[in-house]
């Protein structure tokens, strides 16, 4: 017989030890799994004194926090070039090759590069040394940051003092996948120096390619050698974050902890006012997000300046930009103290941004062109005011299709605002007789809106962005200005004239008095071979451009863009190689825009022979395009107008 | 006359021994429907910009599976040790896991059809008054146990 356990009598213990034991239980295991899956912990931010380090402070709180409520935003923000715009480098970021290669044609000795256990190196001559050449010391530093990821990478390396930086003599092009020299890929005058002083980053580039940087020079930059400086430089987040558009989030995360206040702003139709929404801001404040890193501007003065230095800017989305700095917008103001001010410390200030006109050359700075925008500035009501977000979206919307890195990729345009329906929002009526405007046909890139009112008339990153100056192609700003018009950078192929007679024709476009090139020589080849290092650039890439290449047709191209090969500023070669690589049978052309000038002539004499030799070249025969009848190159009026080029120097402050 | 004497928690058992599969043969075919989403990429689902209904039908789905799981282990349990409760607890105890059944994995389901950011709807607000049912009815399950024979060493 067996016998089996008793009941137990002890009623005021019904527990027992049943209880602890099944909660101890569940706890054992939790902590066992964060043991386990707890990552290995990178340096510490608060660790690192060789580089600016991230600090969040003040009302800032970072986008880790944003990311929990707003996944959706936050994703496609951490897909977006703003996010990536400043990283650290590490073997996730750096896109380039660092593996035992060497840089050419550097400033000074080639430049030699290493990585070793996911830090990257670079050893290269001195940029700071100021003794005879011979003598330049070589430095090998750790490079510690990049800016951009989306055409370039430019690597930030540590001097060694404090957390001031310096760029590499060499820049990463991500789409050719390679090296170039850093004062390559910037269009500058040739011979000039680009050598950049220790602490350029934290002074200039922070301001507006990280969230709420501060420089914290002890003494302002460049008034006291860097190594008698103290450079303790934060920043709230690398990269261009959700703060650096919405305000700091301090407040609206303390308010939206409790999720009665959430659900009641889910419910209600009210606005949360506890965070800014750029784009239910009035227009031009909604503009002025944008503007407040896409503007030439300055500080007012060196109290301003100052104040950045130690605290980060302002200058807090919702506010007038206007109150804390300086838009230099020299269309209204050319004779303003500060632009005089400007001027004064820069000659070249003006020329190395605007057209002569006053309107923004260089890409990157949109609002600028926004302002002088009649769609903008003389808009009749506030929803028919052009903002920034018309066209743009800064997160991908849900029924988008794109994916978010398609949706990047393009600059983050809007879902179907690639088109004419960006403009159409306000001029519908144009749709019902599309023709009768554009006097194009209705399919043909001649009747998308981008293309007459929008033309590729600024340039940065070793290529042309759209004029956000919205205007209708006039002869005169090519005749008085110098300014392309948005019909000849399709029409490579037509005169000035050709061009003034349509608008006159079509538009009562008032004719300005030309000059006998402009009767008789394209408009293009007018640009490449006696424009401005600029101009040319425009050009060589406009050639390049799909819609213009059918228009106009490309054999005749090939021996201007094989001139174009010589041209003396590097980053003109280089876009024509690239508009040439465009062109049938030139695609697997072999030209390297920064070897020696010997080699880039003979590449450009044996290309002129290829092209001489083949079939195409004489399909056209127009004296326009500097043809004879033979289809022969008139190289005597090529050389005409080559001595006739602008030979100012060009330095264009992308 | 032989009359046979039943436990009341007898009929219990056999409620919750069926709810438990039909409930369980419900969140498997809920699961089989999400793979069935993930398989066909729907984006009301995967899009990141649903992540929200994604997490809240994920926990609809494994909170009801799970669920249908307790019924039956209940059930069973009832099975094996019918004395362990009397007729008002076990109503209470049975009443509560059903709600349970329902509310938890309701409100989860219903918080992902309409959300708002990272907010689940407001059918989420089923979800606490779900997991009260259960803890009460876990409790009560729990204290029952106590007059379950113990061994000599008191455990």
């Amino acid at each position: 017989m067996t016998s089996s356990p008793q009941p137990s009598n002890r009623k005021n213990r019904p527990l027992g030890k049943t209880v602890p034991a099944a909660l101890l239980l569940p706890a054992l295991i939790g902590l066992g799994i964060s043991i386990v899956v707890a990552p290995t912990q990178p340096e510490s931010e608060s660790e690192i004194d060789y580089r600016p380090i991230e600090l969040v402070d003040s009302d800032y709180v970072s986008s880790r926090t944003c990311q929990a409520c707003h996944p959706s935003e936050y994703n496609s923000w951490y897909g977006s070039f703003h996010r990536t715009m400043t990283q650290v480098a590490t073997p996730d970021t750096v896109r380039a090759d660092f593996d035992g290669v060497q840089v050419e044609n550097v400033h000074g000795r080639p430049m030699n590069l290493e990585e070793a256990d996911g830090q990257y190196w670079a050893e290269f001559d001195d940029p700071n040394w100021d003794g005879p050449v011979v003598d330049r010391p070589r430095i090998r530093r750790k490079v510690v940051m990049i800016t951009g990821s989306h055409h370039q990478n430019i690597y930030w390396y540590a001097t060694g003092h404090d957390r001031s930086l310096n760029v590499l003599p060499g820049v990463y092009l991500i789409a050719e996948e390679q090296w170039a020299p850093r004062s390559s890929v910037v269009l500058h005058p040739p011979g000039q120096s680009l050598a950049m002083l220790d602490g350029h980053w934290n002074a200039i580039c922070i301001v507006c390619h990280t969230t709420l940087g501060k420089t914290a020079f002890d003494t302002p930059f460049q008034t006291a050698p860097i190594d008698q400086q103290r450079v303790d430089t934060t920043v709230t987040e690398f990269g261009i974050a959700c703060e650096s558009c919405h305000g700091p989030a301090k407040a609206h995360i303390a308010a939206n902890r409790n999720p009665l206040q959430r659900y009641g702003l889910h419910l209600a139709p009210e606005p949360d006012t506890t965070i800014v929404l750029p784009t239910r801001l009035d227009p031009k404040r909604s503009s002025q997000v944008c503007g407040q890193c896409h503007s030439v501007w300055e500080f007012y003065n060196t109290r301003d300046e100052r104040q950045a230095n130690s605290h980060g800017l302002p200058y807090r989305p919702g506010a007038e930009l206007r109150d804390t700095r300086f838009i230099a917008q020299p269309s209204v103001d050319r004779t303003s103290p500060h632009i005089q001010t400007l001027v004064a410390n820069d000659p070249e200030f003006v020329r190395g941004s605007f057209w002569p006109d006053g309107m923004i050359r260089v890409s990157g700075r949109e609002y600028n062109g926004l302002l002088d925008s009649p769609c903008y500035n003389q808009a009749s009501s506030a929803d028919r005011t052009l903002t920034c977000f018309s066209c743009h979206s800064m997160h991908k919307s849900p029924d988008d299709p794109r994916s978010v890195s398609e949706w990047a990729d393009t600059n983050q345009v809007s879902n179907g605002m690639e088109s004419d329906a960006a403009c159409l929002q306000c001029h519908s009526p144009i749709e019902t007789n599309l023709t009768a405007h554009t006097k194009h046909s209705t399919n043909s890139s001649g009747s998308r809106c981008y293309n007459c009112h929008m033309p590729y008339t600024s340039y940065g990153l070793l290529k042309t962005v759209r004029s956000h100056t919205v205007t209708s192609p006039t002869a005169t700003e090519t005749a008085q200005l110098g300014r392309p018009n948005a019909c000849n950078l399709c029409h490579l192929d037509k005169t000035l004239a050709w061009t003034s007679e349509w608008l006159n024709r079509w538009f009562d476009t008032p004719p300005p008095p030309l000059t006998e090139e402009d009767e008789t020589v394209a408009a293009s080849l007018l640009w490449l071979l006696r424009g401005d290092g600029g101009l040319r650039a425009i050009t060589a890439q406009s050639m390049g451009w799909k819609p213009a290449q059918e228009v106009s047709g490309t054999s005749w191209m090939v021996p201007h863009l094989g001139e174009a090969l010589g041209d003396p500023y590097d980053a003109v070669r280089f876009i024509a190689a690239r508009s040439l690589r465009s062109l049938p049978s030139y695609t697997n052309l072999d030209f390297d825009f920064v070897s020696p000038r010997q080699v880039r002539i003979e590449a450009a004499i044996d290309l002129l022979r290829s092209w001489r030799n083949s079939g195409s070249a004489r399909n056209r025969r127009d004296p326009e395009l500097l043809l004879d009848e033979n289809g022969e190159l008139r190289l005597d009026l090529m050389r005409q107008l080559f001595d006739a080029r602008d030979q100012r120097g060009l330095f264009l402050r992308e | 006359m032989i009359t046979k004497q039943t436990s009341p928690s007898l009929p219990y058992a056999g409620r919750h021994l069926r709810f438990g599969w039909w409930s369980l043969l419900g969140f498997l075919t809920l699961g089989f429907a999400l793979e069935l989403l993930h398989g066909f990429k729907a984006g009301f689902y995967l899009d990141v910009s649903n992540e929200t209904r994604r997490f809240m039908w994920t926990l609809a789905h494994a909170h009801g599976a799970l669920l249908s799981l307790v019924h039956i282990l209940f059930a069973v349990c009832l099975r094996v040790f019918p004395d362990t409760a009397n007729s008002s607890s076990l109503r209470t105890t049975s009443a509560g896991l059903v709600a349970a059944s329902l509310l938890l994995p309701g409100g989860f389901f219903a918080g992902g059809i309409q959300f708002y950011g990272g907010d689940p709807g407001l059918g989420i607000l089923l979800v606490p008054i779900g997991a009260t049912c259960l803890a009460v009815s876990v409790f009560q399950i729990a204290r029952s146990l106590r007059l379950l024979p113990r061994s000599d060493k008191g455990w």
